[in-house]
């Protein structure tokens, strides 16, 4: 699975059906200050990902 | 009906959409929330471009610290009322649209009457407990919601329209630790552009709006990225209302 992370950088990881908000805690990630897409669609962190996935993290930003 | 002085402002975007298109916007009401960064971008092109009535809700005061970007708000101004700044930043810029500005904090108390007959709002606040407000507000009042926000050099953009489109909450489903971010010019410049283009095009009935597609400006690479989005069904703030296709409208 391919992860592009919210500082625009890549990585992969070999999992399969992992649970995003697991895979946001593996990577350090507070969960409520992104939002994640996988395969280019906004998912819930209850959803799972893996083998050839794309997920996209995405910090949220806040400013006006 | 456009006098001789409209028509000459604004002759170069006539011969995009004709009087006829003109004349559409003079007729919108238009609320901007917050009149900093976003909100000097948003409200200086809407009264550019003509829109009616343009109301604008801030209840700062201008600082030093604002004018690296706040292009609404200059050095004679530091420690007025932003409203009151906007307010001539914004007659002065078109004397021909009517400008309301409003020294208040938008509150669930205050934001129904902030509202009153507004036909959309700009999402130019720098918090997302006052935007979920202005997402509800929205909803009910069945009108569309331009949503913006900056970080440095990131920027994001999507537009909400009732019943038709993922709201604020489906998108962001819990609110995001409250931080004071890094602000440029440029970044505003960028996505507040984005709003008024949505605006715009919503207003006339043309082209394809952001609809359940959030983008991502990324200023650092000066890319533009969008991802998807959808209405989740079960929303606190929208799953309750009917869903409404795109021809609709």
């Amino acid at each position: 699975m391919l992860i592009e992370m919210p500082d625009g950088s890549r990585l992969e990881l070999e999992v399969k059906d992992h649970r995003i908000e697991d895979i946001l805690r593996e990577l350090q990630i507070n969960s409520e200050e992104v939002i994640v897409a996988k395969n280019g669609q906004i998912v819930v962190e209850e959803e799972t990902a893996g083998g050839l996935d794309v997920l996209k993290i995405v910090r949220i930003v806040h400013g006006g | 009906m456009l006098s001789d002085v409209e028509r000459e402002r604004y002759s170069r975007q006539i011969r995009l959409f004709a009087e006829e298109g003109q004349e559409r916007l003079k007729k919108k009401r238009v609320f901007v929330a917050g009149a900093g960064g976003l909100g000097s971008i948003v409200s200086l092109y809407l009264a550019a471009l003509g829109f009616g009535r343009i109301r604008i809700a801030d209840c700062d005061s201008v600082e030093l610290s604002n004018l690296n970007r706040q292009i609404l708000h200059s050095s004679s101004g530091l420690g007025q009322s932003k409203a009151q700044s906007a307010l001539k930043a914004l007659s002065d810029i078109n004397p021909e649209v009517e400008v309301e500005v409003l020294q208040e904090r938008i509150s669930k108390g205050s934001v129904d009457r902030l509202l009153q007959g507004c036909d959309m709002i700009m999402d130019a606040m720098d918090n997302f407990p006052t935007r979920y407000l202005l997402n509800c507000a929205a909803l009910k009042r069945d009108i569309p919601l331009f949503h913006g926000a900056i970080s440095g050099f990131q920027g994001q953009a999507t537009t909400i329209v009732p019943g038709r489109t993922a709201c604020l909450r489906c998108i962001f489903p819990r609110t995001p630790p409250a931080q004071t971010s890094p602000s440029l010019g440029p970044t505003c410049g960028i996505i507040g552009s984005i709003q008024v283009n949505e605006a715009l095009k919503f207003a006339l009935g043309r082209g394809e709006l952001l609809e359940d597609r959030l983008i991502l400006w990324d200023g650092l690479s000066s890319s533009l990225d969008e991802i998807s989005c959808e209405r989740n069904l079960s929303c606190p703030d929208c799953g309750h209302l009917q869903r409404i296709g795109r021809g609709d409208r």
